[in-house]
């Protein structure tokens, strides 16, 4: 009897019962023995800079902290390099934009980035979707010679990265095949720059999103034209990462009230029906990775629940949701080889998080 | 055996061709990349000197790496190339001059 008035007041209790973070987070004092996934995450490191090299790893349930550990010198207050962890949250500044009718998903780019008129097919959902089939080269230090991307960042297209992208010649018809792409994001944030008050932009992602949620350490670099590097530059402490994990574990809602429209959030975890299976890369839905199968696949990390979603960037950066289980976790690290598995790192914390007070 | 060279040759000549605009900009990378991701690591992530030298270290020497803290600004040289990079602002960080 006592355990069915529990769960009654527990499914009857009202949305102000939720945690949320305000200048602090609220913490979870839970037993958990995390024995296991500090082992794994913070094996010592080796002089060559080779293995397993985690910075920061916070573990958030329910809007309250579970777990979290730094690795000197990042600290609770680091603003870390989130590399392509940059392209989630663009998308999630894109929603706000979306939710006050900015723009429509099957707008054409060039209506707010006109460098993009030479492709007149290149939808803003395409670009979401790493779909805009322009001639791109994802490689960073293992093929610098062919790499777009480093020619983008660091010779070429430093000055106007969107402009360097939208130059590139198509390869196939937008929106029919995934080619990952830091160009995509980076003509995502011209075009958002285009659908703004020109005096707006600069302030947009803080007036959008950042501090609606309370973010104090962002820092997004810029091109030399003055656009977000969208792709690649923003920098965030693990604890107001977490603040937009949780933002997207329920479902873009903030408080009492709602920042992303649902239906947006909806779209971000959608798969792209064009895209292809590569075996332990989880797969693109819009602007976000996703650990649902795609049709007769296993799940890309099987040993998480399907309805994982993150943003992942170069050298091991993730923000990892699991709406299913009330969780975000934040990993920062300096990974300079392959060795890091996304799916045993969940697999390690879904099995600490099980045997609590065990 | 001279026809052969010759045929390779020609060959790597007409691969450099090909590549001309990727191997003219190789030689800037090194500096590039290590003046904006040293500049990021130092004014930015507010790590030690020390810390971000081999955080941007890579298999090719630098003959350069030099910061200005007053100005926050960066110099690298590497491979006969020479960049700068600086720190614009508390939101904005670091980025490669021109």
């Amino acid at each position: 009897m006592k355990a069915l008035l529990l769960a009654l007041s527990m499914t009857a209790a009202p949305a102000w019962a939720e945690d949320w973070p305000s200048a602090q987070w609220p913490v979870d004092n839970a037993v958990i023995d995390w024995q296991a996934v500090d082992t794994y995450a913070f094996a010592p490191r080796a002089a060559e800079r080779g293995g397993i090299r985690t910075d920061a790893l916070l573990i958030i349930r329910d809007g309250r902290i579970l777990h979290e550990r730094y690795t000197e010198p990042t600290r609770v207050d680091t603003p870390h390099l989130t590399w392509s962890v940059s392209k989630g949250v663009l998308a999630t500044v894109m929603g706000v934009a979306y939710g006050e009718g900015r723009f429509k998903l099957d707008d054409p780019a060039a209506r707010y980035y006109p460098a993009l008129q030479r492709h007149p097919g290149l939808r803003l959902i395409d670009l979401l979707h790493w779909a805009s089939g322009l001639a791109w080269q994802e490689d960073y230090e293992y093929a610098p010679l062919k790499s777009s991307v480093v020619a983008m960042l660091y010779t070429r297209g430093r000055a106007d990265m969107a402009a360097y992208t939208a130059a590139m010649p198509a390869v196939s018809a937008p929106g029919t095949q995934f080619a990952y792409s830091s160009g995509d994001s980076n003509l995502l944030a011209a075009s958002l720059r285009g659908m703004l008050d020109p005096a707006r932009y600069a302030d947009y992602p803080w007036q959008a999103l950042f501090t609606p949620l309370g973010i104090k350490s962002a820092v997004w670099e810029r091109d030399g034209a003055g656009t977000y590097v969208g792709s690649s530059y923003l920098y965030l402490d693990a604890r107001d990462l977490a603040r937009i994990g949780l933002l997207m574990q329920r479902d873009g809602r903030w408080r009492e009230g709602r920042l992303l429209p649902a239906e947006w959030v909806a779209f971000n975890r959608t798969l792209f029906s064009a895209a292809q299976p590569v075996p332990g890369e989880a797969n693109p839905g819009g602007h976000w990775w996703l650990n649902q199968p795609l049709p007769g696949q296993p799940a890309p990390w099987p040993d998480a629940p399907t309805d994982t979603f993150a943003a992942l960037g170069h050298w091991g950066q993730a923000l990892y949701v699991l709406p299913s289980r009330k969780l975000v976790i934040v990993r920062y690290a300096d990974d300079r080889d392959a060795s890091f598995s996304h799916n045993e790192l969940l697999k390690r914390v879904l099995a600490a998080v099980a045997g609590e007070g065990a | 055996m001279k026809r052969v060279v010759l045929v390779l040759l020609l060959a790597g000549l007409a691969w450099a061709w090909h590549e001309r605009q990727a191997l003219a900009d190789f030689p800037g990378i090194l500096s590039a990349y290590s003046a904006k991701e040293y500049c990021s690591c130092r004014f930015v992530m507010g790590f030690a000197e020390t810390y971000c030298r081999g955080y941007v270290q890579q298999y090719l020497p630098l003959s350069l790496l030099e910061e200005d803290g007053a100005r926050r600004m960066v110099t690298a040289e590497g491979l006969g190339r020479r960049n700068q990079a600086a720190w614009q602002g508390v939101r904005e960080g670091c980025r490669l001059l021109p």
